[in-house]
């Protein structure tokens, strides 16, 4: 124990020495964890941005889309993940009947150009009931939102986001009782949504154009929908609103034409497609952490051949080949747990700084998995140069000049 | 004490070609002997010290150590019986400069298989003390003059109480007043603690400075007390 203890004081003392070179070996792993952290990092806050995005919508909802697009947990590429059958009002019908449905809200989009008072810009429309308020969580920070009344009477209104009545009118107050423009179509304003943000991965809540689903029958003459979102009573209720909503679905389609899906299914989906490329991408960073390694097994060779009298002289007074092996690993494993501790301390510098505007976080597990790495590559890395230190014979060290 | 009968080393330089570097080496040096291996430069006097030091294996031979024959041990057994038997003092002091001097002089002590009967740190000041460097325990090596350094050295052999002192060409590297001093510390070591030192120099001088001269040349002894 005494005998570490003095090693690592040594080893200290030489780095103390040579601070240019040891910082610049442990440059190396310092980049190689930055890099493994960092990424880890923004994984963990990229899910948990999506998830609280989601749960932002309500947990009680299971949507009906064309086509079968989940299977087995991810995505299913292909023809058919497009659908080609579109809903329509029976649909909507049919599925309010079924058990522990509290409301059935029809989805009709479409891209758009809106043009405002001075300028166009381009948008998504959201047209349904006035029920989407409910399912998608959508408050009011000025204005009203559409009502039943609305949408029956094809009232020519609409709720737009914050980001549309910023771009328009400034300020979402100014918006309300303004009308904007959609194909040589006037609607008046009535109302702005509080702000939801959105944009990476999710979608972007903050500029669509909510619009009552009768009204906008004049840009949907089939008077289909592409989606239906299903409030359920309760969250428990889910499985079976959403075996209910199948069985009455395949009455009128086969099974392949539409996908019910939970929320859950969602986000566990887009999870797995997101851990999926963190993962690729911290493989590639791993890689930097190899050629770290190789920079520290590159100087450990040198430091070797530098030290080779000192080893002779260790050899003489009485150290085993174990001695002097350890002595090496010890260095090269403090190099790389330098190079370690510097690129978390950075990446927790990072994500300091980042935090007010992205969710990402450095998890005890990611701080461990760095420690060990960069602790494992010194000692592998390490190995072979303190093996060569340890099998010269005493000597011929000793009489080395 | 220690006992060489017949010992012989040789090295491969070519396939066939071999160079005898020893040939036929018997003798045995014994408990409080200050004795010389003096010879020219390339008598074999090294390599036989290296081989009394235990920092090489005879190619054939046998040494017997304290009654035990030592030619067939391992390299960790070897390097404890470097340990604990032998104190090296060198030419080149063989200091090592990061760490302090007192740690040089603990060195071995980190090596130790053994127990201790002694605390290492206090019997090291009593050494440096009695050396007249004590306060120079906590420089680094490179700091003080080459006597001193060589002090250390003769110090660090001592920390381990071994069985004898080899020092290689001690005064090598020193002016003659220093060197002086050096010999008449090991004569003084040998005279009042009754440790039985070994010399290796190739100048008759300082041969005559102890009490029994090995001649070797061209790898054999020449002759005891000529």
């Amino acid at each position: 124990m005494k005998q570490l203890t003095i090693t690592i004081q040594s080893a200290i003392f030489d780095f103390s020495r040579n601070k240019g070179r040891t910082f610049l070996t442990s440059l190396g792993i310092l980049i190689g964890v930055l890099a493994v952290v960092l990424l880890t990092a923004f994984g963990l806050g990229l899910r948990v941005f999506i998830e609280q995005q989601f749960e932002s919508l309500g947990s009680n909802l299971v949507r009906v889309v064309p086509g079968k697009i989940l299977q087995g947990g991810g995505f299913r590429g292909g023809s058919s993940a497009m659908g080609t059958i579109r809903f329509d009002e029976k649909d909507v019908l049919r599925i309010e009947r079924v058990k522990g449905v509290k409301m059935v809200v029809p989805v009709f989009t479409k891209s758009i150009t809106i043009q405002g008072a001075s300028e166009s810009i381009f948008s998504d429309m959201y047209t349904s009931t006035a029920g989407v308020f409910e399912a998608l969580n959508v408050k009011p920070q000025a204005g009203i939102l559409f009502t039943e009344r609305d949408v029956s009477k094809r009232s020519k209104v609409v709720v737009i986001g914050p980001t549309i009545a910023e771009k328009l009118y400034g300020t979402p107050k100014r918006a309300v009782g303004n009308t904007i423009k959609v194909e040589s179509q006037t609607f008046r304003i009535i109302g702005v949504a509080e702000k939801k943000g959105g944009g990476f991965g999710g979608p972007d809540f903050d500029s669509y154009v909510y619009m009552p689903y009768k009204t906008a029958f004049i840009f949907n003459p089939q008077k289909t929908f592409l989606a239906l979102i299903i409030l359920a009573e309760t969250e428990d209720s889910i499985p079976k609103v959403k075996r209910g909503v199948e069985e009455e679905l395949l009455v009128r389609y086969n099974e392949d034409d539409f996908s019910v899906i939970e929320q859950q299914e969602l986000i566990g989906a887009i999870s797995s497609i997101f851990s999926m490329i963190n993962t690729v991408l911290l493989a590639i960073a791993a890689i930097s952490l190899v050629v770290g390694g190789i920079g520290i097994m590159n100087i450990m060779y040198v430091t070797v051949t530098e030290r080779i009298k000192e080893i002779g002289i260790r050899r003489a007074l009485g150290a085993r080949k174990s001695d002097i092996l350890l002595l090496f690993l010890v260095e090269s494993v403090i190099l790389s747990l330098l190079g370690g501790a510097g690129g978390l301390l950075l990446s927790a510098i990072i994500v300091f700084f980042i935090h007010p505007y992205f969710p990402a976080y450095i998890s005890m597990e990611s701080v461990l998995l760095a420690l060990g790495v960069s602790s494992a590559i010194g000692i592998i890395f390490g190995v072979f140069p303190a093996k060569k230190a340890a099998d010269l014979s005493p000597i011929d060290a000793i009489r080395y000049e | 004490m220690i006992k060489l009968s017949h010992v012989r080393k040789a090295y491969q330089i070519d396939n066939d070609v071999e160079f005898v570097a020893l040939h036929d080496i018997s003798l045995e040096i014994n408990r409080g002997e200050f004795t010389a291996l003096v010879g020219p430069s390339g008598s074999g006097k090294s390599t036989l010290m290296h081989i009394i030091g235990l920092l090489d294996l005879p190619t054939s031979g046998e040494i017997v150590i304290n009654g035990d024959d030592i030619s067939h041990l391992d390299d960790n057994a070897l390097s404890t019986l470097r340990n604990e038997f032998v104190g090296f003092v060198f030419q080149q002091f063989n200091l090592i400069n990061k760490l302090t001097v007192l740690e040089n002089v603990l060195l071995p002590t980190y090596y130790a298989r053994k127990k201790l009967s002694y605390d290492p740190e206090k019997r090291a000041m009593e050494i440096l003390d009695r050396f007249g460097i004590g306060s120079k325990a906590n420089s680094r090596p490179n700091r003080i003059s080459g006597g001193q350094q060589q002090r250390v050295a003769i110090a660090r052999s001592l920390i381990m109480s071994p069985d004898m002192i080899l020092a290689d060409e001690p005064t090598g590297n020193l002016d003659t007043k220093t060197g002086d001093e050096i010999m008449a510390l090991l004569k003084d070591l040998n005279r009042e603690d009754n440790m039985t030192v070994v010399i290796v120099t190739h100048e008759p001088d300082i041969a005559a400075r102890t009490n029994r001269q090995i001649r070797i040349v061209d790898g054999s002894i020449e002759s005891k007390n000529p």
